[in-house]
C-alpha cells in the first residue's frame, strides 16, 4: 500500500464536522420526538374498529416502511413544494421526512407491545370505571412504550444514521460536512473515517441500552 | 327473604359466535342487599360470565339488569348497543381471577389510578385513602412495591383493595382464589369474610365450598344456562331440591 493516511487536515477542521454533527443531533431529536408521539397514535389508528381509519392508517405505515428513505427524502424537498407549493427551510423538510418514516416504524413497534398488553388489563380498567383517555394514557401508553422501548431505541440509532441521506439535498449535517471537507482536503479516506468512527461513538452506548431494557423488561413486566 | 331487590336480573339471554354458543337462556337472579350471593356450577356453565355481563364487560342479548330498583343495563336489540348505566356501573367493583394489577405502577399507584384519574380526587387524599386501606388489610409495608415483587395472593389482595378504593356498593369476585396456591388462599379468604362481616354485598364466583358454606347468605347454581337451584347455604347443601344440583355438590365435595 504506498497511500500513507493523514489525518492532519481532517483534524484540522474538525470543528466543521462537529458543526454538521449538532446539525445530525438535531435532526435525529426531532425526528424522534415526531417517531415516538405519533408512532403510538399511528398504532393506534391501525388497530381501529372502523374500516377507513384503519385502512388510512396502515396505508401510511406500509408505504414508509416499503418505500427507500432516500427517495422519501427526495420527494419531500422536490416533489412536495412542485405539488402542494410549500417548502419550509431544508432542515424542517428534513425532519418531516425522517419524522414520518420514523413514525411509520414505531407504529409497528407499539403495536406489537399494544397487543402483548394482556386483555384482563381492559377489563380491569372498565370495571375501575377508567373513561379511554385516562386508559390509553395510564394503562396502555406506559405498558406500550416500556415493552417496545429496545425496538424504538434500535429504530433511533437507525434513524441517526439515516439523517446521512439529506446530505444529498443540501442540509450541512455530518455526513455534507465530511463530503465537503473530503473534496476540499482530498482525503476522503481519512474524512469518512473520522466521520464514521463519530457516528459510532453516538450509536454504540445508545445500543447497549437495548440491552439493559430488555433485561429490565424481562424482571419488570413479569407481573 | 328481607330485601330481595338489590340486584334483580330478568330474562337473561347471551350467546358467543352469533349464537353459536348460548350461555344464557333466559335466567333470571335476585340478590337482597343484605346477600352474599355465592355462584356454583359446573365449568363452562356460564358463572364467569354472568358477573361480567354485570360487570358490563360482555354485552347481553336480551333481558334486563336492575340494580337497587333502577335499570341499570338493557339490550338494546340485536344489532344495537347495550344500555349500560355508567352511574350505576361505577358503583360495582370486580376482582378477577388473574390479578389484574398494572405491573408499571406500584401498590399506591394501582390504588389511586382510577380516584384520582376518573374521579378527580386530590392524589394526596387518595393516597391517605390509600394507604389507610393498605394498612387496615396488612399490606401497609407493600405500599411502595411493585406488582412482580408481591406473591400470588398479596397480588390479589391489592387487587380488592384497588377496588374498594372506589367504594363500591356491589363486589363481585370471579374465582379470586382459584390461581393462588393452597397456602395462600387463606389469607384472601380472610380479606374477603372481613368485607362481609362488614356488610359489604358480594356476588362470589368460587369452587371453595368453605366459603359457599360459611360465608355465604344464599348459594345459587348455574348450569344450562339458567340460575337451576338456590336457597339458603343450610339447606342448599343438605337437601338440595334437584338430582343435578346434588350429584354436582357430592362430586365438587368428594373432589375437595
Amino acid at each position: 500500500m504506498n497511500y500513507h493516511l493523514n489525518f492532519f487536515f481532517v483534524l484540522r477542521d474538525f470543528d466543521k464536522l462537529l458543526d454538521g454533527l449538532v446539525v445530525t443531533l438535531e435532526l435525529t431529536v426531532a425526528a424522534n420526538a415526531i417517531g415516538l408521539t405519533f408512532g403510538f397514535g399511528v398504532a393506534l389508528l391501525v388497530m381501529s374498529p372502523v374500516r377507513v381509519i384503519r385502512w388510512a392508517a396502515t396505508a401510511f405505515v406500509e408505504f414508509f416502511r416499503c418505500t427507500p428513505a432516500l427517495i422519501q427524502i427526495v420527494w419531500f424537498f422536490y416533489c412536495v413544494p412542485i405539488l402542494f407549493n410549500v417548502f419550509l427551510d431544508a432542515v424542517t423538510m428534513g425532519v418531516l421526512a425522517l419524522g414520518l418514516n420514523l413514525t411509520a416504524f414505531n407504529a409497528e413497534a407499539y403495536r406489537a407491545a399494544i397487543q402483548a398488553i394482556p386483555r384482563a388489563h381492559l377489563d380491569a380498567s372498565v370495571a375501575l370505571g377508567l373513561g379511554w383517555r385516562a386508559r390509553i394514557l395510564h394503562v396502555v401508553f406506559p405498558q406500550a412504550l416500556r415493552m417496545a422501548l429496545p425496538v424504538l431505541i434500535s429504530n433511533a440509532i437507525g434513524l441517526f444514521q439515516q439523517t446521512a441521506l439529506v446530505s444529498l439535498v443540501a442540509v450541512s449535517d455530518l455526513m455534507y460536512q465530511a463530503k465537503t471537507l473530503s473534496t476540499q482536503t482530498y482525503r476522503p479516506i481519512e474524512t469518512f473515517t473520522v466521520a464514521a468512527f463519530i457516528y459510532l461513538a453516538i450509536s454504540f452506548p445508545v445500543g447497549q441500552l437495548v440491552t439493559y431494557f430488555e433485561r429490565r423488561n424481562a424482571r419488570r413486566l413479569a407481573g | 327473604m328481607p330485601d330481595q331487590g338489590f340486584v334483580r336480573i330478568n330474562g337473561l339471554h347471551k350467546s358467543f359466535g352469533q349464537g353459536a354458543v348460548q350461555v344464557f337462556k333466559g335466567l333470571d337472579l335476585e340478590m337482597g342487599r343484605q346477600d352474599r350471593l355465592v355462584i356454583i356450577g359446573p365449568s363452562g356453565g356460564g358463572k364467569s360470565t354472568l358477573l361480567r355481563c354485570i360487570m358490563g364487560l360482555d354485552p347481553i342479548d336480551a333481558g334486563e339488569i336492575h340494580i337497587d330498583g333502577k335499570l341499570y343495563i338493557s339490550a338494546g336489540g340485536r344489532s344495537q348497543k347495550n344500555r349500560i348505566e355508567r352511574a350505576i356501573q361505577r358503583q360495582i367493583g370486580m376482582v378477577f381471577q388473574h390479578y389484574t394489577l398494572f405491573p408499571h405502577l406500584s401498590v399506591v399507584g394501582n390504588l389511586i389510578l382510577a380516584p384520582v384519574t376518573s374521579r378527580g380526587e386530590a392524589k394526596a387524599g387518595a393516597t391517605q385513602r390509600a394507604m389507610a386501606l393498605l394498612d387496615r388489610f396488612g399490606l401497609g409495608d407493600k405500599a411502595r412495591s411493585y406488582p412482580a415483587q408481591l406473591s400470588g395472593g398479596q397480588k390479589q389482595r391489592v387487587a380488592i383493595a384497588r377496588a374498594l378504593m372506589l367504594e363500591p356498593r356491589l363486589m363481585m369476585f370471579d374465582e379470586v382464589t382459584s390461581a393462588l396456591d393452597p397456602e395462600l388462599v387463606v389469607e384472601v379468604e380472610r380479606m374477603m369474610v372481613e368485607l362481609a362481616e362488614q356488610g359489604m354485598p358480594m356476588m362470589v364466583v368460587t369452587h371453595d365450598m368453605w366459603f359457599a358454606k360459611n360465608i355465604a347468605t344464599r348459594v345459587a347454581f348455574c348450569a344450562g344456562g339458567v340460575i337451576l337451584e338456590h336457597g339458603e347455604p343450610g339447606a342448599f347443601f343438605s337437601n338440595p331440591k334437584l338430582d343435578r344440583t346434588r350429584d354436582f355438590i357430592v362430586n365438587i365435595l368428594r373432589a375437595a
